[in-house]
């Protein structure tokens, strides 16, 4: 890739003599929605915190935009946006003082509206204390200091944590129009559907390794689901013969679960003329899927 | 250094300096208005003193009954406790809280990934705690002036008066770079207001310790309120170099290897 904006090489970070990440490598173009997924622990985190200077790196490199992220730290923050996990504020600060204060460490002129505009969008009270907000509020205005100063970069850890249904929407809309006009994102989390509504592409990470970076299309091809049958009569689940199951866990009670990669259709005309209570079919959690496409 | 970071870390803490310029105001004021009373009754109070063990008057700073007959001398007993202990625990709470304070409130994830260094974060940190110590100082030293001014009954020399407040100056800016490096050796981020508290304390405590008993005088040489000069009445009332060598050196060492170490200190919140 010429001109990654984020370029991570042979990245590692250990604490003491646990791992946090190790040899990690990867490259983000300009423009890309890039998701970075993998179970809590899995190093998405440790990678982030290093990108933004919180937490050096015990080997490896990287760069933002060009620019190695710990000598020239001061300059990539100027061009880059990040919006924590924890979204945590000076709680004695009123939510506009705060954004004031944030929007002075980019020097913006005092006509600069974007405060007044993102808080509309999100429904911000800027005239409540930090102190009296609820998490999902916190996390708003977290949003909307990462992006007063219209950064070319969005880097975010688990942005949707804390947020209802309706302001993630809003929040991916944000996002869809910002990348629209050049914005590149980076963005961790933990759950797969939000990564697939927004990303092109994803790296997958499992105990501090990248296993996988894969487009997204490839990725919703290899749809998984986790199916959970409850029968009403008694069944002989060793005759229970249906291509693309795994993990087939036969309850007590005539309880079946299994992971499915097959077609829905085919398994609802399985399952058509049996009596069932109960049919449920969900998501997996991400450890299923990497136990079931990445054999590690 | 960042002015935007300088002048929102000025504007929280002014409330405290405030509070602490009014405590330590008050007590200097209260207790040198006790001079005229002392020095009227001072036959009862030197026949009281003669019962009082040495040792004792030692403890609270009294070598010598006739130091506390002028007004400078018995400023300077007080000031030992007024200005240069609660001096100093302003100074080490308040610079142990300016870095960590960041961590244990979940900021410092904020702050450090604003366009700013490390080290402008570090130097305008230093600059608040700084400029604070330097006006509670210079604050509570001419409260100390004005109030020897009202109450003294003979002429007094102001440069003792100045080289004991630049002992003050230096033994509360030395507790000031202890608390910013142990904020960030600290581990594992919690406020450790009560135990730098604890270090002024037991600083003290040996200091006064030493006074006391001779079999212990050389351990007052671990307490840095051994190094302040406090006979004001001697004609040769000076600072000594070796004094401003041990007040600037340590300072310049605990500051210079606080700021190596945060420059590359791993933030976790």
């Amino acid at each position: 890739m010429q001109n990654p904006v984020i370029d991570i090489t042979d990245l590692s970070k250990f604490y003491g003599k646990s791992r946090g990440i190790e040899h990690v490598n990867l490259e983000i173009g300009e423009g890309e929605i890039f998701g970075f997924i993998g179970p809590n622990g899995a190093g998405k985190s440790t990678t982030i915190r290093i990108l933004m200077n919180l937490i050096f790196p015990t080997g490896g490199s990287a760069r933002i935009l060009g620019m190695d992220v710990i000598r020239q730290t001061k300059e990539i923050k100027q061009k880059v946006g990040y919006i924590p996990s924890d979204a945590n504020a000076y709680s004695s600060m009123d939510v506009n003082e705060f954004l004031e204060y944030s929007r002075r460490f980019y020097q913006l002129p005092d006509s600069n509206n974007s405060i007044i505009e993102l808080a509309g969008l999100f429904d911000l009270d800027l005239k409540r204390k930090i102190a009296d907000l609820s998490m999902g509020n916190r996390k708003k205005v977290s949003i909307v200091q990462s992006l007063i100063h219209k950064p070319g970069l969005l880097i975010m850890d688990e942005p949707t944590t804390g947020l209802d249904p309706l302001m993630q929407s809003v929040f991916f809309e944000l996002l869809r129009s910002e990348n629209q006009k050049g914005m590149t994102i980076f963005f961790s989390s933990h759950i797969l559907s939000e990564v697939q509504m927004l990303c092109k592409r994803v790296a997958i990470i499992k105990e501090g390794k990248i296993i996988q970076i894969e487009d997204i299309d490839n990725l919703r091809k290899k749809q998984l689901k986790k199916v959970f049958i409850e029968f009403g009569e008694d069944i002989d689940f060793a005759l229970f013969k249906i291509s693309g199951t795994k993990n087939l866990n036969a309850g007590p009670e005539n309880v079946l679960s299994f992971l499915y990669s097959g077609s829905v259709n085919e398994l609802v005309s399985y399952l058509w003329g049996k009596k069932i209570n109960n049919l449920i079919i969900e998501e997996p959690s991400l450890d299923e899927i990497f136990m079931h496409y990445y054999q590690i | 250094m960042n002015g935007n970071l300088f002048l929102k870390e000025i504007r929280r803490n002014f409330f405290s300096l405030i509070l602490w310029i009014i405590i330590i105001t008050l007590f200097i004021s209260v207790t040198m208005s006790i001079y005229r009373t002392f020095l009227e009754n001072q036959s009862k109070i030197v026949g009281m003193l003669s019962i009082v063990p040495a040792g004792l008057l030692q403890f609270k700073g009294i070598s010598n009954f006739n130091d506390l007959l002028s007004a400078l001398g018995f400023y300077a007993v007080n000031n030992i406790i007024y200005m240069m202990v609660l001096g100093s625990i302003y100074s080490i709470v308040l610079s142990s809280n300016i870095l960590l304070k960041e961590e244990y409130d979940k900021t410092a994830e904020y702050l450090l990934t604003r366009p700013v260094t490390r080290s402008e974060v570090f130097l305008s940190k230093l600059t608040v705690v700084s400029v604070n110590v330097l006006l509670l100082n210079l604050v509570t030293m001419l409260a100390g002036f004005i109030c020897i001014e009202i109450f003294k009954t003979g002429s007094f020399s102001i440069k003792a008066f100045f080289i004991l407040s630049l002992y003050t100056l230096l033994l509360n800016i030395l507790f000031g770079s202890i608390g910013l490096f142990l904020s960030v050796i600290v581990k594992r981020a919690r406020p450790i207001t009560t135990f730098c508290i604890g270090i002024v304390l037991i600083m003290y405590f040996i200091y006064t310790l030493s006074k006391i008993t001779d079999s212990v005088a050389k351990i007052g040489y671990l307490s840095p309120f051994k190094y302040v000069n406090t006979n004001v009445l001697d004609p040769a009332y000076n600072i000594s170099p070796g004094n401003l060598l041990y007040f600037t050196g340590i300072t310049l060492m605990l500051t210079i290897i606080s700021y190596r170490l945060y420059l590359r200190k791993d933030i976790y919140t």
